[in-house]
């Protein structure tokens, strides 16, 4: 009963915050005022959402976006891709929160999603990775189909050349009608970062390793030939020193956020200044808005900051 | 009647077995959920040399002494009814339908000089019965070679089907292929060096079996020697009546070669309890008693023999010392890094049986059999390939299998300080230091939470002439703990340009670097 109350209180709260949204989930059978905030969700380049449930914050920042129907059509096959890399518990932050995984697959087959398929390309033994990250278990409760990467299914794809002519990518990716980032945001080498467009490593084949030579060239590449639908960064958790893969609980912050977009770039940068810097401090995200992939400039940008 | 009943009870045994070796591999966590080296345990004759070879008591010996119990109780039934290894050289004998022309060769003392041989290797702190026990030899030949080709021919036929694309054809055999992974197929293909050697001396074994029937329980098995040593005055015998005619019925099926028709003459250490002569004496003159006195002839085996078993074990423990490698620390192979929570190596190869167990449950395959690396003491032993495979930084599983204790059970705390060598970096080969390229990899990978490897902004010249600023990496020689993570990714493939060495390693006093 108590927690049904807490519920409603919030409720009201995220209504108050989200108008837009709010209204088109009150009244949904009013065209009209349904199309103004789609309208009004367009117009958006970034939700900013911030709460303790990372439920509710996933949630409400698709929801600023238009809500996941603008995303997902009845009878898709979706791919959802958060980073399964590592054998670290969600404590950690090496990988993308648990919750924030299955909301997203939930939110997909209430939009009439046919199957949402979720799955990476693990850096060290994938049993370990799926089962210590919580998101096998999380995902497969809400029918999220997850697998294992099967070694046949990768495909040499021509990619734009700015730094790769082709790579192996796994088919399930690029062949899925809607795919969906969804990144934890870390540190990763000395001073640089892992948001969204490093998290499409997770659909690369080969031995991805030697992109590190030309990895800002390489990520947008593989950036502009996956495209994803909806990017949700997950920053409920981030790792401030010692990534990817982490493993101190001392280097983990607590920030309770999500940042939905659909701009590749534009997350990017963003996500940057979680972590005190500026966008333009990534070589990936100012080689993606040289390559047209997006908009860095933060300024320019109508972001939405909800709490919830 | 009974030699159904017996029949069944061998399927049953075997399946277990085959059930608790397909178990053991990892599903995410680091507990099995089952126990695996049950059969390991149960070996009496494991138990017995580990325990001289080590001068220590073993843990685990609860199951072992039951069999010795039972064998000292009711013969050899570990052999006739229990024994995954004599059901297969069972079955493989049945297909022998017709009684072969030559006489048996009748080497029955082998086997016993064979154990006479490995006690006093293991008198003399040499473990070497792995090699010959049975349940290590199945063990190992299952899981390095016999297993690997089984799973390999399976994904080879899947993997034709799927190529096939037509459309039908693909989801039925798709759907099979995720039910068999399910079942019986592993995560990954294993992969072993020296799988080919290993699997044909297994497949050689069974087939001497055509030869002369369970040619290797009879003569060659040394747990099978021992416990017939033991069932010398078992309490079941079997006794003949006076209604036996010598039709000699039960010779050709019984399957120790006990000779069984020659009544008094028999000899019942050979006897597996198999209850064969039991049921197919058309004259129902043969019976199994309790308490009957023993209608046998002593063990066929001869003094000489006994001595020259004695003498040859007695030479070939210095013989395999010598090796140069023994002369001192860091004269043994660099690239011999045990696996994590092994004992020094002394101890280590007083107790490892080499049965593959650590080799079967390793997750990530890099846990790999010895050649000479060890000498040949210690051949067959567990060695980290880091460019095969990485020890995962939480996993303490081969130590969970290790049925001697060669290999220590971790607690996870322990598990993440244990050094199983250090990595040291080829700057000739590094990408940022020799090449002008910038990578990261090693460090990026490292799952040391402080990491182990740190970068230094370094001024690099590239051949124009334009000034980089690479990151190159250092080893924390003080937080490495040699799992080769940091190797296996390597991008410099082939010779990597960060690679483990056992310097540095927990276990040994010797092998070290720093002053600490």
């Amino acid at each position: 009963m108590k927690v049904f109350s807490e519920c409603l209180m919030d409720r009201r709260d995220f209504l108050k915050t989200t108008i837009v949204a709010g209204i088109t989930f009150a009244i949904p059978g009013n065209a009209s005022l349904f199309l103004k905030a789609l309208d009004a969700a367009e117009k958006t380049d970034l939700v900013v959402a911030h709460g303790i449930s990372p439920a509710r914050i996933t949630t409400a920042a698709i929801d600023g976006l238009g809500g996941i129907r603008a995303f997902i059509s009845r009878g898709d096959i979706v791919v959802v891709k958060p980073n399964i890399g590592w054998d670290r518990l969600p404590e950690y932050a090496a990988t993308t929160n648990p919750e924030v995984v299955s909301t997203v697959v939930a939110l997909c087959y209430e939009a009439g999603a046919k199957q949402v398929k979720v799955f990476d390309h693990s850096v060290v033994d994938p049993r370990r990775c799926y089962k210590q990250s919580g998101i096998s278990t999380a995902a497969t409760a809400v029918g999220g189909i997850v697998s294992y990467i099967d070694d046949r299914k990768f495909r040499e794809v021509k990619l734009p050349g700015v730094a790769l002519k082709s790579w192996p990518l796994y088919t399930e990716a690029i062949e899925a009608d809607k795919f969906i980032n969804i990144p934890i945001a870390k540190t990763h080498g000395l001073s640089t970062l892992t948001l969204g467009m490093k998290n499409l490593m997770g659909i690369m084949g080969s031995s991805r390793g030697r992109i590190h030579q030309r990895i800002d060239g390489s990520l947008v590449d593989l950036a502009m030939a996956v495209k994803p639908t909806l990017i949700i960064l997950d920053a409920v958790r981030v790792l401030t020193a010692n990534g990817p893969q982490g493993g101190d609980l001392a280097d983990v912050k607590q920030l309770n956020t999500v940042v939905a977009g659909r701009d590749q770039v534009a997350v990017d940068a963003f996500g940057a200044t979680l972590f005190g810097i500026k966008g333009s401090a990534l070589g990936y995200v100012v080689a993606g808005q040289k390559a047209g992939l997006g908009n860095m400039d933060l300024a320019k940008l109508r972001i939405k900051k909800i709490n919830v | 009647m009974i030699r159904k009943i017996r029949i069944v009870t061998q399927g049953l045994f075997l399946l277990t077995f085959l059930w608790l070796f397909l178990q053991t591999e990892s599903k995410g966590t680091d507990e099995l959920g089952y126990p695996v080296k049950i059969f390991l345990d149960a070996d009496p004759l494991i138990f017995i040399t580990t325990i001289l070879s080590s001068r220590e008591w073993y843990q685990t010996f609860f199951l072992a002494i039951a069999v010795i119990i039972a064998t000292v109780i009711l013969g050899r039934v570990f052999c006739g009814w229990v024994c995954p290894m004599g059901t297969l050289n069972n079955i493989v004998s049945a297909l022998q339908k017709k009684r072969p022309r030559r006489a048996p060769l009748n080497w029955h003392w082998l086997k016993y000089c064979i154990l006479t041989f490995l006690i006093t290797l293991s008198l003399f702190s040499l473990q070497f019965t792995g090699i010959f026990d049975p349940i290590s030899f199945l063990i190992r030949s299952f899981s390095l070679s016999v297993y690997p080709l089984v799973v390999y021919a399976t994904k080879a036929t899947f993997d034709l089907f799927y190529n096939l694309n037509i459309p039908v054809l693909v989801n039925m055999s798709e759907f099979t292929y995720a039910l068999f992974k399910k079942i019986w197929l592993p995560f990954q293909q294993p992969f072993f060096l020296q799988s080919a050697f290993l699997g044909l001396l297994f497949f050689i074994i069974l087939g001497l079996n055509l030869l002369e029937k369970r040619f290797w329980c009879k003569y060659l098995c040394p747990l099978g020697a021992f416990l017939g040593l033991l069932s010398r005055y078992a309490f079941l015998q079997r006794s003949v009546s006076e209604g036996c005619n010598s039709c000699g019925a039960c010779d050709f099926d019984c399957q120790g070669g006990a000779s069984p028709d020659q009544k008094e003459k028999w000899h019942n250490t050979e006897c597996m309890a198999c209850m064969n002569c039991d049921d197919l004496c058309p004259q129902h003159a043969v019976g199994f008693r309790f308490f009957k006195k023993a209608q046998t002839v002593p063990i066929d085996l001869g003094k000489r023999r006994v001595i020259g078993a004695i003498l040859s074990g007695l030479a070939a423990v210095p013989l395999m010392r010598i090796t140069a490698i023994n002369k001192q620390a860091g004269a043994s192979e660099p690239k011999l890094i045990r696996p994590p929570g092994s004992l020094d190596e002394k101890q280590f190869l007083a107790r490892c049986v080499k049965c593959g167990e650590c080799m079967k449950v390793c997750i990530t395959n890099g846990l790999q059999p010895t050649f000479l690396e060890a000498g040949i003491e210690g051949i067959w032993s567990p060695v980290l390939i880091p460019r095969i495979g990485y020890c995962e930084y939480r996993c303490t599983l081969c130590g969970q299998v290790c049925p001697t204790g060669a290999i220590k059970k971790l607690e996870m705390q322990d598990k993440e300080k244990v050094k199983v060598g250090l990595a040291m970096i080829d700057k000739g080969r590094c990408l940022p230091y020799a090449h002008a390229t910038p990578c990261i990899v090693c460090q990026e990978v490292c799952p040391i939470p402080k990491k182990a490897i740190w970068l230094e902004k370094a001024k690099v010249m590239s051949r124009n002439e334009d000034v980089m600023i690479l990151n190159q990496p250092h080893i924390d020689l003080d937080l490495c703990n040699g799992c080769g993570l940091c190797e296996a990714k390597c991008p410099v493939l082939g010779q990597p340009a960060i690679y483990v060495t056992s310097i540095g390693e927990s276990r040994s006093k010797e092998n070290q670097l720093l002053l600490s």
